[in-house]
């Protein structure tokens, strides 16, 4: 018994206890949840089921359903654009803001820090504020667009199936440059500045400094980056119903909307946990690419 | 009817609600939960009368909460699956046959054919369609509305249109004169938004051309869409109506963009304010002239929930809404579910004129569904009309496809 | 070479980008200001013809925004509280080990993030439901959003131990210090900066957290800020002015916290505790 107490205050136990509570928390707040998903995309659910475990098995024919709608691929092509199109504009535009910024220029820091205000926003109120800014009619980026003569005719943002899928990818890379931008800013700022020192009188341009420099000293950065944006991406759902509503059409209809839309629109509670469970392949590859990029961390 | 029959009346319904309640006021205090969309935007029934109830002194109070109507019908369902239902709930008519189906109501057959207030014969046909299920009363209308075409009447004169559009032939040939591009002025609006707002429009078109939501793919339902996705591809029409709501859809008319809506009468209130030209209102057109009409059927219902715990102290309040549906129209534009209401003149010869349109509309208003699933089959007809007015599907295909969704989900 | 004109150059770049960036923003507040026609003018007008500021008491009058805020202010700190509390040592100990546990460990608190809040909902719901939680529904949002805090805090505060130098901690045990006090007199002052700055970041994302708070809080006493700004969102908004107005009533307290304590936030997250 002292042992135990000694090792709780002063060993691997000390360890051990605090990573358990934590643990034991995040289990029943995000496990339980998990589970009774997977559970029930094996299952039929109805309303009169919903509050227990014991339901008819299924089989499945959920996953079989699911796969058979018409929708199916264009949604399954419509996350990965997202996602991946979210991804991308987050992470250039937010490596180049973050590279720029490391530079002294006057106010540099200051100005930086404004760039944070999209991750403090609420998402409910970005939708909101984008779902105006994209209106068709009587949106403002129309306006702007057509003001500096990029387009002559209003682009219906919301409306045209080519474009919606744009509009909330747009709203999406908005709402995360803040996160990437910063993570990276962090990363650059790990990178002494000697080494850039060295490799100038070295004669290395500025490209060649980026790729054997700036590139491999922040794998752990981006590795970290790429995997928490590509869960977040996956996560976010304010912005559709605020923006297009997944359509018109299924259009701009992506994964965790559609799961939304089984469960709470259809009150199809199996089917939305079904296409849950199948979103659970995406966040797979997150982890482990984020958890090979800790495998290059050095520890300060 | 005079301000003196009014005040009777006011005085008398509240005077049958206190005889029956007062026998209870010795008794402890009963809390019953009404759950509505009603007061989010503005002042409404429910959320009035249940504060009125709860303000009267008969040991019952009446605790009111606003929900979103996307989730109301979720959130309902997820309360009653964990036993934390509310007692009455108020729901989208097409929504009640979902609950109403599984027991989810209470049978109110008995309770209403005892009742001095509530009489089942005088509501409208649909209305009391969509409440009853099997033979069984599980509820009563609330507020019910239908469309029709509203137009600018100086758009109208200065193009030398005399008569509003009678057919959708004409509906397209006024628009196309109506337009002005250059002006931003569209030819007509309506809402073809994803979700239960779009189907509301497009169906009664099914219905008029022969078909119902069992069977959609109508040749004037193909028509009717290769009509309005050539006006979009025109910009003769907005295409902002797949995304935009009624509400918004109208709005735009109300600010003179849009020469005519499809909207109803929830509109009118709104428009006797906000627009500044003379409008009328005409019955949504027909493929002919004189052939079939038909029109949509909307507004809300109200139900006890059968798991509440004072069922009669719910009825009791149920009995109170009931009691002043003549307040519906006057106070808040709603039109009642039953025949027996007389609404009064407004004196805005605008306001009762669109308001005689639309009680000759709600003859031919046919319900959607009742069906249990009725939010898979509404999503099969608004996806379908989405995909062909994007282009993504020819008509045929679109409404085929739907039809084919729609099978499974009623065999 | 002329040195000189480039850092002014950089800054009049990066002051476009921002307003580029901060649009969305000023767009809010415009649209906040201008009359119900102008709203749906079209063009529209980049600053209001007649600003009318009015509509803010009106909006926080009418859509009893205090109480709102309020709430959102007892979310928000219920939440920063307990997983700052959770988060810290547990980030602490990933950082201090490379292990396959560790790695599993890593691995297993990602997985949990995989369900979007809105999938998450109902089975959350039904497990408050049976432990009798929907009764203090403030308390079960705050369980709730926590989870999902959590993780991203962990990853977040993990990187900044792994810049707390290890001799440091080494030197303190040797010293005679237990591990508990090695942690919070050493290692914990010197990742301060980087706790205190994730701390702020947890509690404006809680400050606007809508799936758990729309679902669980029934009784709108307890709402926060962003159900009530729900409220206007429905099928019939047009009231925009007012959205907007009500948004930037909303966001502007964090915002402004936000840009007074902006220098400290990205000094913190920049530097490591001891750079």
């Amino acid at each position: 018994m002292r042992r135990i107490l000694s090792s709780v205050t002063d060993g691997r136990g000390f360890d051990i206890l605090l990573v358990s509570i934590t643990m034991i928390f995040l289990l029943a707040l995000s496990g339980m949840p998990l589970v009774y998903n997977v559970v029930m995309s094996f299952q039929e659910v109805d309303m009169f089921n919903l509050n227990t475990f014991s339901r008819p098995y299924a089989g499945l024919e959920n996953y079989r359903e699911v796969v058979s709608q018409p929708e199916f691929g264009l949604i399954l092509k419509n996350t990965a654009f997202f996602v991946f199109g979210s991804i991308a504009g987050q992470f250039v535009l937010g490596f180049a803001l973050a590279m720029f910024f490391m530079m002294r220029f006057p106010f540099a820091a200051t100005i930086r820090g404004v760039f944070l205000v999209s991750w403090v926003m609420p998402g409910l109120v970005v939708g909101a504020l984008w779902g105006w800014i994209l209106a068709g009619d009587f949106g403002v980026l129309n306006a702007i667009l057509k003001g500096i003569g990029v387009i002559d005719s209003t682009m219906f943002w919301k409306s045209d199936p080519r474009l919606s899928i744009w509009a909330v990818t747009i709203a999406n890379i908005w709402l995360g440059l803040a996160f990437n931008m910063m993570l990276l800013s962090v990363g650059l700022a790990a990178i002494p500045r000697d080494l850039y020192e060295a490799a100038e009188l070295d004669g290395a341009n500025g490209w060649h400094r980026f790729t054997t420099m700036t590139l491999p000293m922040m794998r752990s950065t981006i590795g970290a980056v790429l995997a928490l944006g590509l869960i977040y991406t996956l996560q976010q759902f304010d912005l559709f119903p605020a923006i297009t509503e997944g359509g018109p059409a299924n259009s701009s209809n992506v994964a965790q909307y559609w799961a939304w839309q089984y469960s709470f629109l259809l009150f199809d509670f199996a089917k939305g946990a079904t296409v849950s469970v199948m979103m659970l392949g995406f966040v797979l590859i997150a982890s482990i690419v984020y958890v090979w990029s800790t495998r290059h961390e050095v520890r300060g | 009817m005079t301000l003196a029959m009014k005040t009777k009346l006011l005085a008398g319904a509240a005077l049958s609600a206190m005889a029956v309640a007062g026998p209870l006021v010795a008794q402890e205090e009963v809390t019953i939960t009404v759950w509505s969309i009603d007061g989010a935007n503005q002042v409404g029934p429910s959320d009035t009368f249940s504060a009125e109830f709860d303000e009267m002194d008969n040991g019952i109070n009446v605790e009111y909460r606003i929900l979103q109507f996307d989730e109301i019908v979720n959130e309902t369902l997820r309360a009653y699956a964990t036993g934390n239902a509310p007692d009455i709930v108020s729901l989208d008519n097409p929504d009640f046959a979902l609950f109403s189906s599984r027991g989810a109501f209470l049978d109110i057959t008995e309770m209403a054919e005892e009742s001095d207030v509530i009489n089942a014969e005088a509501y409208f046909e649909g209305p009391l369609n969509s409440v009853s299920w099997d033979g069984k009363l599980y509820g009563v209308g609330k507020y019910t509305d239908t469309i029709g075409v509203f137009y600018n009447k100086d758009m109208f004169e200065e193009a030398g249109i005399e008569n509003p559009p009678q057919t959708w032939a004409e509906f397209e040939e006024y628009a196309r004169m109506l337009a002005k591009p250059d002006e931003g002025v569209y030819g007509a609006t309506l809402s073809a938004r994803g979700n239960e707002e779009g189907t509301f429009q497009f169906l009664p078109v099914i219905q008029m051309s022969g078909g119902g939501y069992d069977s959609v793919n109508t040749e004037g339902a193909r028509e009717w869409l290769s009509m309005v996705k050539g006006m979009i591809d025109d910009g003769v029409m907005s295409q902002d109506v797949l995304s935009l709501g009624q509400w918004d859809s109208t709005g735009t008319f109300n600010s003179g963009n849009a020469a005519m809506a499809i909207s109803g009468p929830w509109e009118i209130d709104r428009m006797v304010e906000d627009a500044d030209f003379e409008w009328g209102v005409t019955l949504l057109p027909t493929f002919e002239e004189g052939a079939e009409r038909s029109s949509a059927l909307g507004g809300f219902n109200l139900g006890i929930m059968s798991t509440t715990e004072h069922p009669e102290e719910a009825f009791e309040v149920l009995e109170y809404f009931v009691s002043q549906d003549h307040r519906l129209f006057p106070e808040f534009g709603y039109l009642p579910t039953r025949g027996d209401v007389e609404l009064p003149q407004s004196g805005i010869e605008e306001k009762d004129a669109a308001l005689a349109v639309f009680q000759e509309q709600l003859q031919y208003a046919q319900p959607r569904g009742p069906h249990p699933e009725w939010q898979k089959i509404s999503k099969a007809i608004y996806d379908a009309e989405q995909a062909a007015l994007t282009g993504q599907m020819t008509p045929d295909e679109a409404l085929s496809q739907a039809q084919s969704t729609i099978d499974g989900i009623l065999n | 070479m002329t040195r000189l004109p480039v850092p002014r150059l950089f800054l009049a770049l990066a002051m476009v980008l921002a307003a580029i960036y901060l649009f969305p923003l000023y767009w809010m507040y415009a649209t906040s200001l201008k009359g119900q026609s102008e709203i749906f003018a079209n063009p529209p007008t980049f600053w209001p013809r007649d600003p009318d500021p009015s509509i803010y008491p009106e909006t926080w009058e009418r859509r009893s925004m205090g109480r709102f805020l309020w709430n959102s202010l007892v979310i928000g700190t219920g939440v920063t509280a307990l997983t700052v509390l959770l988060g810290t040592g547990c980030a602490y100990v990933l950082a201090r080990y490379r292990s396959a546990w560790v790695d599993l460990g890593l691995f297993a608190i990602l997985m949990l993030q995989v369900l979007p809040a809105s999938v998450m909902i109902t089975p959350l719901y039904v497990g408050f439901n049976q432990l009798g939680l929907l009764s203090y529904p403030r308390t079960a949002v705050i369980l709730a959003a926590a989870g999902k805090a959590i993780p991203f805090y962990i990853v977040l505060v993990r990187a900044t131990f792994m810049n707390v130098p290890r001799e440091l901690e080494e030197a303190a045990l040797v010293d005679g210090n237990s591990r508990w006090g090695a942690f919070f007199f050493i290692v914990l002052p010197l990742a301060r900066n980087g706790i205190l700055v994730l701390a702020i970041l947890t509690f404006m994302q809680a400050f606007g957290e809508y799936i758990y708070a729309k679902s669980i809080i029934t009784t709108q006493a307890y709402q926060p800020a962003s159900v009530g700004l729900s409220g206007f969102l429905g099928p019939n908004s047009t009231d925009w002015n007012g959205i907007m107005a009500y948004a930037a009533i909303y966001v502007t307290p964090i915002v402004a916290i936000f840009v007074i304590l902006q220098r400290r936030i990205v000094a913190g997250l920049t530097s490591g505790a001891l750079k």
